[in-house]
C-alpha cells in the first residue's frame, strides 16, 4: 500500500518538517564538526599522544594518572568547584534583582535592558578580560577608587593568590545578561492577576515574592541554574587572559578547563588532555543529573498537577 | 518569546547544550599549492621586517612566499597542532629548545644536502653552524646569535652619579651594594631590580657560574637541591629588602610580554633580557638604557653563553625542498635582504654579512654588538640541549618562586617543592 506510506510521510512532514528544518544547521554542525573529534578524543584518551609521533595505545594509564599520581589536577578541581559555587549563585540572584527591576514598564526601558545585556555580549571576550587586568592591577581604576575615598593602597587585585579568584568571580557575576534576560521572559508569564489578588487580600511585596514570583518562576531558575553551572565549569577564557595564560598566581585560578589545555598544547599531552576533557563531562553530567533529581522537589510546571 | 516548557522538552534542550559544548575542535588550513610557507614567531617590529624581506624575495625570484605569523605564547601550541595535522608550513623559526625534540620525530629535514647547492654557508661560523646540528645532521641554520643580560636605564643611574663596576667581574654583592646605595633615590615607585626568582633563564646562569647546568646530557637535572634553594634565597632576601617589587606587583608581569615587565613599566631599574631584544626595549622606555652582563658568584665561572636566538629549519613534509632551501638561504646569506633584517633577530652567523652590517648600525644595536663582544671574551661551552617536558619545568618555576614570593611556604620547603617536582616531570618524559 504506497499510497497510504506516501501519505503518512506527507502527513508526518507537513507535522514535523519544518521542526528538522530549523534542527538542520545544528545537526549539521553536530554530525559534521563536533561528534567526530568527540569521538576521536574518547580513543586518543587511552592513548600516549605528543602530537608530533603517532598516538600509541596505553590502556587506562592517563585515568589512573589523574586519579592517583596528578599533583595539580586536585587544585584545578578546587578552584573550578569554588568558582562554580560563589560565582552561578550570585550572578542568578543578580540577574533575578535587575530582571524584576527592568520588568517594570517605565520610560526607556527597552534602552535599559539592551544596556544591562551590554556586559554579556562582551562579557567572555578577549577585550574584557584585558580590561579586567588593567582595572583591578596595582595602580588599576578600583585601586584608585579605594585610594581616594579610604586613602587606602589595595593589593594587585588579580595577581595577588588570595584575591586573583575572586576578581574573576566578580567578573562573572557582571555577565548577569543572558539569565536576566531569560528571567524577564520569565517574569512576564506570571499572570498578573495573582499579583491583584494577592495584593487585595493585604500580602506585602516580600511575601508576593516568596510566594507568587518565586515558585512560578522555578522552571526558569532551574534552566538557568543548570546553564550557568555548565558555562562555570567551563569558564576559560576569563581566567587565561587574565592570568597570563599561566593560571596563576600559584596556581590559584588554574580552572580545570585552563589545565586540561596546558597539557594538551603547552605540554604535548594530547592523550592525557582528553582524558580530562572526558573526566570534566563526566563531572558536568554529575552535576546536572544532581540538579534534575533534585528539581523534583522545588520545581513545579503548569502542565502538571500538584 | 515564550519559555513554558515541561519537563520533557527541557532535558532534551539542557542534555543537547551540555554534549555540544564541552569538547571542541581544531580544523587545519588547506595547503598552498606551489608557494613556500614560512611561519615564525615575532613581535611588530619583526613582522614587519621579515614581510619586507618576504616581498623582496618574491620580486626578484617571482617565487610565491605565504607568510604566518604569532606571538612567541601561542606559536609552540600552533606548531605543534600543524604537526599532528600533517601541515607543518615548509620553513619554521625554531628555538634551541625544541629544534632537537622535532629534529628527533622526524618532523624536520636535515639540511645537508643543500649545503653547497642551494645553501651557501662557507662564511658561515662554526659555533653557530653546530647550535643547528642534532646527532650529526644540520636540522637548523642560525639566525643570529645573542646571550642573556641584564638591562638597565644608563640615564637615571648617570643622574644619580652612580657608575657600573666593571661588569666583566661584578659579583652579586656589587649588585646588592648598589641597590641598596640607590634605595629610596630611585624615581617613585621604581625599585632596583626586577625580581628574577621565577625566570628560568636566570637559574640557569646562577647554576653554570658554580659548573653546572640545568640539565645534563643524559636529560637529568644538572644541578642541586643547594643550588636552587641559594638561588631562591637571593631574590627572596632582595624582595625583603625592597630591591625588588613586592610579590604582588612583581606578579603581574606573568604574562611575558615586553610591553608588562617591570622594566618597561617603570617599576624597576634593572631587567633581564635577551641581548638581541634591546632594540625593542629602548623603542618602548624613555631613558635611554643599556646592557651589561650579569653579576657573578664569588670566584665564579661564566654563566652566560652565546646561543642562537633563533634557527631556520625546513620541515621533512615540505612538498619543493630545493625552493624552501632558497629561500632560506636568502635569508641567512643575501646583503640585501639582511639589510632589512638587520640584528633584529641577533647577530648573523655570516662573516660578511657582520661585516656589512656593523657599518650601518644605530646606536642601540652598536650597544648589542658591543656587548657580544665582551661576553664573547666570558662565555661557556653551549649547554646540552633541554630534554623533553623541559618546558613544564620552566613553566613550572614560576608557581614556586610566586609561592616563596607570596610567603606561603619557606625558601627551603618551596625549593625542594620544586626539585621532586622537577625530577618526577622529568621521570614522566
Amino acid at each position: 500500500m504506497p499510497s497510504t506510506l506516501a501519505a503518512r510521510l506527507a502527513k508526518e512532514w507537513r507535522q514535523s518538517g519544518p521542526g528538522y528544518m530549523f534542527l538542520l544547521p545544528w545537526l549539521v554542525g553536530f554530525f559534521g564538526l563536533t561528534l567526530g573529534p568527540t569521538l576521536a578524543s574518547l580513543y586518543l584518551s587511552f592513548t600516549d599522544y605528543d602530537l608530533l609521533t603517532s598516538p600509541s595505545w596505553a590502556g587506562l594509564d592517563n585515568y589512573e594518572y589523574a586519579f592517583t599520581r596528578d599533583r595539580r589536577l586536585g587544585n584545578a578541581l578546587e578552584v573550578t568547584f569554588t568558582y562554580v559555587l560563589f560565582s552561578v549563585p550570585l550572578k542568578l540572584a543578580v540577574a533575578l534583582l535587575l530582571a524584576m527591576v527592568l520588568d517594570r514598564s517605565v520610560r526607556g526601558v527597552a534602552f535599559y535592558r539592551a544596556t544591562y545585556y551590554l556586559p554579556s555580549l562582551l562579557g567572555a571576550s578577549v577585550a574584557i578580560a584585558v580590561l579586567w587586568r588593567q582595572i583591578f592591577g596595582a595602580e588599576g581604576l578600583f585601586n584608585q577608587l579605594l585610594l581616594v575615598l579610604f586613602g587606602w593602597q589595595g593589593p594587585a587585585w588579580v595577581t595577588h593568590p588570595d584575591y586573583a579568584l575572586s576578581t574573576l568571580v566578580v567578573l562573572a557575576i557582571w555577565q548577569f545578561g543572558s539569565p536576566m534576560i531569560i528571567f524577564l521572559a520569565g517574569l512576564r508569564q506570571i499572570p498578573q492577576d495573582l499579583y491583584e489578588a494577592a495584593s487585595m487580600d493585604g500580602a506585602s511585596g516580600w511575601r508576593q515574592f516568596w510566594r507568587i514570583t518565586l515558585p512560578l518562576l522555578a522552571p526558569v531558575i532551574f534552566f538557568n541554574l543548570v546553564l550557568q553551572t555548565i558555562e562555570g565549569f567551563k569558564a576559560f577564557t576569563q581566567a587565561f587572559i587574565v592570568s597570563g595564560g599561566t593560571g596563576g598566581p600559584i596556581d590559584s585560578t588554574l580552572f580545570y578547563s585552563l589545565y586540561l589545555y596546558e597539557e594538551a598544547f603547552a605540554n604535548f599531552r594530547m592523550g592525557y588532555a582528553s582524558a580530562l576533557a572526558w573526566l570534566l563531562l563526566v563531572i558536568i553530567a554529575i552535576f546536572t543529573a544532581i540538579a534534575f533529581w533534585s528539581s523534583k522537589y522545588w520545581v513545579y510546571y503548569e502542565d502538571e498537577a500538584r | 518569546m515564550s519559555v513554558r516548557l515541561n519537563r520533557r522538552q527541557f532535558g532534551g534542550m539542557v542534555g543537547g547544550a551540555a554534549a555540544a559544548s564541552t569538547l571542541a575542535s581544531v580544523g587545519a588550513f588547506a595547503q598552498a599549492g606551489d608557494s613556500v610557507r614560512l611561519i615564525w614567531w615575532g613581535n611588530p617590529d619583526r613582522d614587519r621586517r621579515t614581510n619586507e624581506v618576504i616581498d623582496l624575495y618574491m620580486q626578484k625570484t617571482g617565487a610565491e612566499v605565504v607568510p604566518e605569523t604569532y606571538g612567541w605564547g601561542d606559536y609552540w601550541q600552533k606548531l605543534a597542532t600543524q604537526a599532528a595535522g600533517r601541515n607543518l608550513p615548509d620553513l619554521i623559526q625554531m628555538d634551541y629548545r625544541f629544534i632537537f625534540e622535532y629534529a628527533r620525530r622526524g618532523q624536520l629535514a636535515a639540511l645537508d644536502p643543500f649545503i653547497g647547492a642551494q645553501l651557501e654557508l662557507d662564511d658561515f661560523d662554526e659555533n653557530q653552524l653546530a647550535s643547528g646540528r642534532v646527532d650529526g645532521s644540520l636540522y637548523g641554520v642560525s639566525l643570529g646569535a645573542n646571550s642573556m643580560t641584564h638591562v638597565y636605564k644608563k640615564t637615571i643611574l648617570e643622574n644619580l652619579g652612580v657608575a657600573l663596576p666593571d661588569p666583566t667581574s661584578w659579583t652579586n654583592d656589587d649588585f646588592v651594594a648598589m641597590g641598596n646605595e640607590l634605595k629610596g633615590k630611585l624615581p617613585e615607585g621604581m625599585y632596583f631590580s626586577q625580581n628574577m626568582g621565577s625566570l628560568e633563564p636566570r637559574l640557569e646562569v646562577w647554576v653554570r657560574q658554580r659548573g653546572k647546568a640545568l640539565y645534563t646530557d643524559d636529560g637529568q637535572l644538572g644541578y642541586d637541591l643547594q643550588d636552587l634553594q641559594d638561588f631562591f634565597a637571593f631574590w627572596k632576601d632582595l624582595q625583603d629588602q625592597g630591591l625588588t617589587p613586592p610579590a604582588d606587583v612583581q606578579a603581574q608581569d606573568a604574562s611575558q610580554k615586553m610591553e608588562e615587565s617591570m622594566f618597561v613599566t617603570g617599576r624597576s631599574l634593572f631587567g633581564f633580557i635577551h641581548s638581541n631584544q634591546l632594540v625593542a626595549n629602548q623603542n618602548l622606555v624613555e631613558e635611554e638604557i643599556d646592557i651589561t652582563m650579569i653579576p657573578n658568584q664569588d670566584g665564579g665561572e661564566p654563566g652566560q653563553y652565546l646561543k642562537p636566538s633563533m634557527l631556520m629549519s625546513m620541515a621533512e613534509s615540505a612538498s619543493n625542498k630545493e625552493a624552501a632551501a632558497e629561500l632560506m638561504n636568502f635569508f641567512v646569506t643575501d646583503p640585501e635582504a639582511n639589510d632589512i633584517l638587520q640584528i633584529e633577530r641577533g647577530v648573523s652567523g655570516d662573516a660578511s654579512i657582520r661585516e656589512r652590517l656593523i657599518e650601518n648600525l644605530t646606536d642601540t644595536e652598536t650597544k648589542i654588538i658591543d656587548y657580544l663582544n665582551v661576553v664573547a671574551t666570558h662565555v661557556g661551552a653551549l649547554p646540552p640541549p633541554p630534554p623533553k617536558n623541559a618546558g613544564e619545568l620552566d613553566r613550572a618555576l614560576r608557581p614556586a618562586w610566586d609561592a616563596i614570593a607570596f610567603e606561603q611556604i619557606s625558601v627551603e620547603d618551596g625549593a625542594k617543592d620544586y626539585y621532586d617536582n622537577a625530577v618526577e616531570i622529568l621521570e614522566r618524559a
